[in-house]
């Protein structure tokens, strides 16, 4: 399994990210029900490893920072999620 | 934490299915837009219609420039506003605005560049045709009062085939009007 994704918040943001083209910074906060600090963290090793593209930019003079889904955290996370079915399926949950 | 127990794992795909199935599809295309541009299509339409029938002079045509330049005013601060309060896209969303500036980039190449080829109501039936088409597409993703305005549309678009060259103006207006600003009102008044 991939051990980035065995977060719940992590695997939370990647398939938040998964439908989405961008979502800002506040607006994955509020729809995971994390906060600033904690998203933050979870965020930066999804970044770091390559998962999510980060963009900061300035709208109306307010910092904005918007998130997406790279084609390797779409590929990280399809594997991860086949692993999880393929557990609950081992363990006699469909 | 290195490995998952089942019980984890169910949490954990059950959270991933409500975020995908909470996560909005639905598109977010800005009834405004189609209310300006509609009214401003239609009026033009029935701008050029006065002129060939003679009612309003030639020259009369300027203040369609007007009316253009007002309506891309409007759209492009209405675009920046509503950007600023942006906070998150969906990949359909952006499929569609790929769609919508395709279509009447098209459109307008063909009106400006192609005006041989597009002449008298062609070049004002290449409009409808693009609203139909933008129509037709936010209907393809469930929206039924874009199925029906792009019905609607493309109706018009037929009945000016058959109309005499003396209303032919009036019926393409009547569908941009019904069709494309009629679907933007009837989305600001559908809005939850």
């Amino acid at each position: 399994m991939d051990e980035l994704l065995l977060s719940k918040i992590r695997l939370g943001i990647v398939a938040e990210l998964l439908t989405a083209d961008w979502i800002a910074f506040s607006e994955l906060a509020r729809s995971l029900d994390v906060s600033n600090g904690n998203l933050g963290a979870h965020v930066a090793r999804l970044v770091e490893a390559g998962y999510v593209d980060e963009e900061k930019s300035f709208v109306n003079r307010r910092p904005l920072t918007r998130y997406r889904l790279t084609a390797r955290g779409r590929s990280a996370f399809v594997a991860h999620v086949e692993q999880l079915q393929s557990l609950l399926k081992a363990h006699g949950r469909p | 934490m290195d490995s998952l127990e089942s019980g984890q794992a169910r949490e954990h795909i059950e959270m991933v299915e409500r975020i995908l199935a909470e996560s909005s599809q639905r598109l977010c295309h800005g009834a405004e837009y189609f209310i300006v541009w509609g009214l401003y299509s239609a009026a033009a339409t029935v701008g050029w219609q006065l002129i060939a029938n003679g009612v309003l002079p030639v020259w009369s045509a300027w203040w369609q420039a007007g009316l253009l330049a007002a309506a891309i005013v409007f759209s492009i601060v209405r675009g920046r506003t509503k950007r600023a309060q942006e906070l998150r896209r969906s990949l359909v969303q952006r499929e569609f605005f790929n769609v919508l500036w395709l279509t009447m980039s098209l459109a307008f190449i063909a009106n400006v560049a192609a005006y041989k080829i597009f002449s008298g109501w062609a070049s004002a039936a290449i409009w409808t045709f693009a609203e139909a088409i933008v129509l037709l597409y936010i209907g393809l993703h469930g929206n039924r009062r874009a199925q029906i305005c792009g019905v609607l549309v493309v109706v018009s678009l037929v009945v000016a085939n058959f109309s005499a060259p003396s209303a032919a103006g009036y019926v393409l207006a009547a569908g941009m009007l019904a069709g494309y600003a009629g679907f933007g009102i009837s989305e600001l008044f559908a809005r939850d």
